[in-house]
């Protein structure tokens, strides 16, 4: 019983990962029709440019973190500025292949300035773990947590209410239109792309404090879209609900399942919810369902 | 496609003909003739680049098929390939069986399996069914490592090929196998479009709900897309298996797929000679790029710490294909397409 | 965009400049006649394993350096080393030691287990001989031309044990160890030795489900709770981690986080028990650790410790203090000692060929007629003996005390244990 408490708890925290990864994806799903294949590196170049602020620059954090959220919002402005936007009307085949492309030359990049590929933050977040009843959970993974939620709240905010927000959802639905009533459409792209970078940076930097900083993040980012198409294309609400599921069917799964099958079943448990989704029900729990035309 | 000028079509056989002047043939033969002598003047070395080569185009023209003419996103490419790879692995070594059954069977797996992962294509299209893939490759190599009968996380090791007494052992006999194959792949390819099934793909591809309207069956064409495109990818994994005489589930990673997708891409997508190009500039470029810049970066730059040169050749792929997406989307076939034009209509061309 | 044809034309210019540049070096190089020796080493210096990866090779290389400037070369011929990154990379591999036998290379060298896996079918088929210090049972059982520097995973396992049952184990009965292992030959060399040996030594192993199959992980996992909740719910006397530092780090600090460090006790194989591990991890999390390693540590007074301090000194200071250093350092020694024995048995003009009848005479003329070869003492003495490709059997265990690798245990002889006559290995 004890286990069953640590694998959900385990699996929510796991799974809070996720969503704050998803929402960047969601963020420039529901802005811009474009899916961000490359997020998992974006978090993963946002990770070592934090560790090379803390550690080889040796600033202290409230100088460091500031220049992190620049640097995201600079590498988004670059990514959209130089790479999306000449490709604006192209067919979808194109915007994912020019994704997936910044994702390699980002990965180069990081192996060239940062050759040693596996490193740890300095620790920032405390050692001792909360206990709740017979399992315990870290402090990082608590912060994680409240991280989200908080980043999920503003995005939902902003969307609603902000002017900016309201626009990215009328760009989303009828690019022409916005363009006939004076909206700079590629300005929305811009601050859809750089808030993106500024969510993948703060869950870099959470997620590094966690595991350190390896190529797993990458994988991590990966495991990210089962939360997206779980929960649903361009839905924030839905990135929020199906990260814990996910993580939860990980940990649960992994736990129970792992003795009677192989070791290891916890790494395909995501990719294998992406199968039976797509067969199921498409555009995810809250996802918009696509009606075509001729 | 456009013709020299003088050439006129007087029956069915002629218009439909790829190959239409007596030039065109010379040429034709010529290349093929030069193709064939490679071996009495290239190194070992080169000959297994070109071999490489030959392995790649042989699943690129599958997923070119797949992508190019049918329409359906796939990047996950080098799942396929391993299933084709590990199958002819597993008939040669555990079961004993001869190359060409390996061969076959790598195929007709490959493809079964690419008709399984691709079922969704029928309810989804466009990024949802790229995510489904991606999947597929992640679960795919997932289920190798795992599997016993795979060798698991150790690999597998693969013998020689050989069709009777004839063992191919070294670089240029296998280098006469690959490309007898890869020729008939690409003669296939180009078939293709020509034929009934190849009219119904360019039209799934260009609006797959009127081409349902107008009576093509999206669940049989679809399919068919796939197990085409998964059986080239087989076979091209069996050739590769017993190429390299070593199988880990590291070798058909995520990466791979994605340098299968810009190879089609740069090549020009859609077109038979699209993917020729691609593979042959991709690989030529991995190979100037391991071989040659990045020992030689990391020798005259030695005050920077080590290793930092292998991030150059995923920032060079990176940014070409990038690159090429922006400036010339339609890939290297059509430029090859305008120098043709240019050289037929000089000096006239502009 | 108005000006993309120049655009385009830059950008073609620009490549075909960097393309054609190495072409012209290595045309230069290759022309060169001078009488050199070739090896051809492989480390993973970017990548999953970077963290062992760097420093191997930055000892490789300077320990060559040594060689040829300070001795002179091997008996008056220069070591050219062909020094590739293997990315840790199971693909890349492949290639590179086919590139290093057109190269004319005369032998080549790993840094790991799994990257002489992914290479060793293609060297075995050409005969082309392959020396690696962080082996595994499987690369050489059955025993064709790869040979192992040092003791290999198994053998850590069987030492570590000896150690427990001999030294930390107080209780009754038979003690409880679970394997937390990482999925490729690293930790399946563990589970082979405990799954032939626990039984003759007097241990249980936890297994997970079925007999043979150990907990895993990937290199790259961040978070291994799960696995280890469930190890905690059998009641472990003793955990060992079969792994490499990033991974091992992560595990510790779980392990430290559910409770359970330091309540049991955790050792460590020899791919994982380096100052990386204290860095990732952090001091406090991986006090009292044990850990096999097959050399001496930092500081120790053996006769070549002093040049080797000196070069790590001189030239790459931030690897102070990592034993994988010596590990690399060690090998290049070796690799200049099997050169030596090829070029007074069989000479140098077979050398310079550069093919497989070359890599024959390295191989039995060379590598097989290894006696004794002490290595600067910075290891257990080098010798072949027919039947077993692992050229050194000693092996010790050390101890994490307040955040630096000590507390040595006395030198112990792996003996050869015949994997191939169970049936259940290498399947």
């Amino acid at each position: 019983m004890a286990e069953l408490l640590q694998f959900i708890i385990t699996g929510i925290s796991v799974g809070m990962v996720y969503a704050l990864i998803a929402l960047g994806f969601a963020l420039i799903w529901k802005s811009s029709s474009v899916a961000n294949l490359a997020l998992g590196q974006i978090v993963l170049v946002s990770s070592w440019f934090t560790y090379s602020m803390l550690v080889q620059a040796k600033l202290p954090v409230y100088i460091a973190f500031p220049l992190v959220i620049l640097f995201a919002l600079f590498l988004g402005w670059v990514i959209e500025r130089f790479a999306l936007r000449p490709l604006i009307a192209q067919p979808i085949l194109s915007l994912i292949t020019v994704t997936l492309g910044i994702g390699y030359f980002i990965e180069g990049v990081i192996t060239f300035i940062w050759p040693w590929s596996v490193d740890a933050l300095p620790r920032l977040f405390p050692k001792e773990v909360v206990h709740i009843g017979p399992a315990v959970i870290s402090q990082e993974y608590l912060w994680v947590i409240g991280i989200c939620l908080i980043v999920f709240i503003l995005l939902t905010l902003f969307f609603r209410y902000h002017r900016m927000g309201i626009a990215m959802r009328a760009t989303a639905d009828d690019q022409m239109a916005v363009q006939a009533c004076g909206i700079p459409v590629t300005r929305v792209f811009s601050t859809s792309w750089m808030f993106a970078c500024v969510v993948a940076a703060i869950g870099g930097i959470l997620i590094s404090s966690i595991g350190g900083i390896t190529n797993g993040l990458v994988e991590t980012g990966l495991k990210a879209f089962s939360v997206v198409i779980l929960g649903g294309l361009d839905s924030f609400v839905g990135a929020i609900i199906a990260g814990p599921i996910i993580g939860l069917c990980e940990s649960l799964g992994g736990g129970y399942l792992t003795q009677f099958l192989w070791s290891g079943v916890r790494d395909i448990i995501p990719f294998i919810i992406i199968i039976i989704v797509m067969v199921i029900k498409p555009y995810g729990l809250f996802g918009e369902k696509r009606i075509e035309r001729i | 496609m456009s013709l020299p000028c003088g050439i006129r079509n007087y029956n069915y056989a002629e218009d439909m003909a790829i190959i239409r002047t007596k030039t065109h043939w010379a040429l034709l033969i010529a290349f093929l003739i030069i193709i064939f002598t490679m071996p009495l003047y290239f190194s070992n070395y080169w000959l297994g680049v070109f071999n490489l080569i030959g392995i790649t185009l042989i699943a690129a023209i599958g997923l070119n098929i797949l992508v190019g003419y049918c329409g359906q996103l796939s990047i996950g490419h080098a799942g396929f390939i391993a299933v084709g790879a590990y199958t002819a692995a597993i008939l040669t070594n555990r079961l004993e069986m001869p190359f060409l059954v390996g061969l076959i069977g790598a195929g007709l797996v490959s493809g079964f399996i690419g008709i399984i992962f691709g079922l969704p294509s029928v309810r989804v299209k466009g990024f949802y069914l790229a995510i489904t893939t991606i999947a597929a490759q992640f679960i795919i190599v997932w289920v190798i490592n795992h599997w016993s009968l795979t060798g698991g996380f150790n690999g597998i090791k693969v013998p020689y090929a050989s069709i009777g007494d004839l063992v191919f052992r070294s670089e240029s006999s296998q280098f006469y196998l690959i490309i007898t194959i890869a020729a008939l792949c690409v003669f296939f390819a180009k078939n293709l479009t020509r034929t009934k099934v190849g009219r119904a793909f360019i039209a799934i591809r260009d609006n797959d709900l009127a081409a349902e309207v107008m009576g093509i069956s999206l669940l049989y064409y679809k399919l068919l897309a796939f197990f085409i495109g998964c059986f080239f990818a087989g076979i091209a994994g069996a050739l590769l298996a017993h190429w390299i005489g070593f199988l880990n589930a590291e070798q058909f990673s995520f990466t791979e797929s994605i340098l299968y997708i810009g190879m089609i891409i740069i090549g020009g997508l859609g077109t038979t000679i699209g993917p020729i190009f691609g593979v042959v500039f991709i690989r030529i470029l991995q190979q100037v790029l391991t071989v040659n810049l990045v020992p030689f970066l990391e020798n005259t730059f030695t005050m920077l710490p080590a290793g930092f040169a292998t991030g150059v050749t995923p920032m060079l792929f990176g940014l070409v294909i990038v690159l090429f997406l922006i400036l010339e989307p339609r890939g290297i076939a059509h430029r090859w397409g305008l120098f043709k034009s240019a050289y037929r209509l000089w000096p006239f061309s502009y | 965009m108005k000006n993309k044809k120049l655009v385009i034309m830059v950008i073609i210019c620009l490549a075909l400049i960097v393309a054609v540049l190495p072409l012209f070096s290595a045309c230069g190089t290759k022309a060169q006649p001078g009488q050199v020796l070739k090896v051809g080493i492989i480390t993973p210096t970017t990548g999953a394993a970077a963290e062992k990866g760097a420093p191997m090779g930055d000892a490789n290389l300077d320990a060559i350096e040594y060689i040829n400037t300070e001795l002179g070369g091997v008996d008056g011929y220069k070591i050219e080393a062909v020094w590739r990154d293997s990315n840790y990379d199971a693909a890349k591999v492949a290639t590179i030691v086919k590139n290093l036998m057109d190269e004319g290379c005369l032998l080549f060298t790993t840094s790991s287990s799994k990257e002489m896996q992914a290479a060793m079918e293609i060297a075995n088929r050409a005969e082309f001989p392959g020396l690696v210090c962080f082996n595994a049972p499987s690369l050489h059982r059955p025993p064709q031309h790869v040979y192992g520097q040092t003791p290999d995973y198994g053998d850590d396992w069987i030492a570590f044990t000896n150690l427990y049952l001999k030294n930390i184990w107080k209780g009754s009965g038979k003690p409880k160890m679970a394997l937390l292992l990482l999925s490729n030959p690293t930790g399946y060399g563990a589970r082979d030795a405990a799954r032939a040996y626990a039984d003759k030594l007097g241990i249980e192993i936890l297994w997970d489900g079925q007999v043979g199959k150990a907990f895993e992980h990937a290199a790259t996992t961040t978070s291994e709770t799960e696995a280890l909740t469930r190890i905690k719910a059998m009641n472990p006397d003793v955990l060992y981690i079969s792994s490499t530092p990033a991974p091992t780090a992560v595990i510790i600090k779980n392990a430290s986080e559910l409770g359970m460090y330091p309540k049991i006790t955790i050792g460590c194989g020899h791919a994982s028990f380096t100052k990386k591990l204290i860095d990732i991890a952090g001091v406090d999390i991986v006090d009292g650790v044990y850990g096999a390693f097959p050399t001496v540590m930092w500081g120790e007074n053996v006769p070549g410790m002093a040049k080797m301090t000196e070069y790590l000194q001189k030239k790459h200071p931030k690897d102070a203090d990592n034993m994988d250093y010596i590990t690399a350092w060690a090998q290049s020694l070796v690799v200049a000692e099997i050169l030596k024995n090829a070029i007074k048995n069989a000479g140098y003009d077979v050398l310079a060929k550069g093919n497989v009848d070359s890599w024959r005479a390295v191989e039995t003329k060379g590598i097989q007629k290894l006696k004794g070869y002490d290595v600067g003492g910075l290891q257990g003495a080098v010798s072949y003996t027919p039947g077993d490709n692992r050229l050194t059997k000693f092996n010790r265990i050390y101890q994490i005390v307040n955040g630096k690798i000590s507390n040595p245990s006395a030198w112990t002889e792996a003996s050869l244990v015949k994997y191939e006559e169970f049936d259940w290995f290498g399947k």
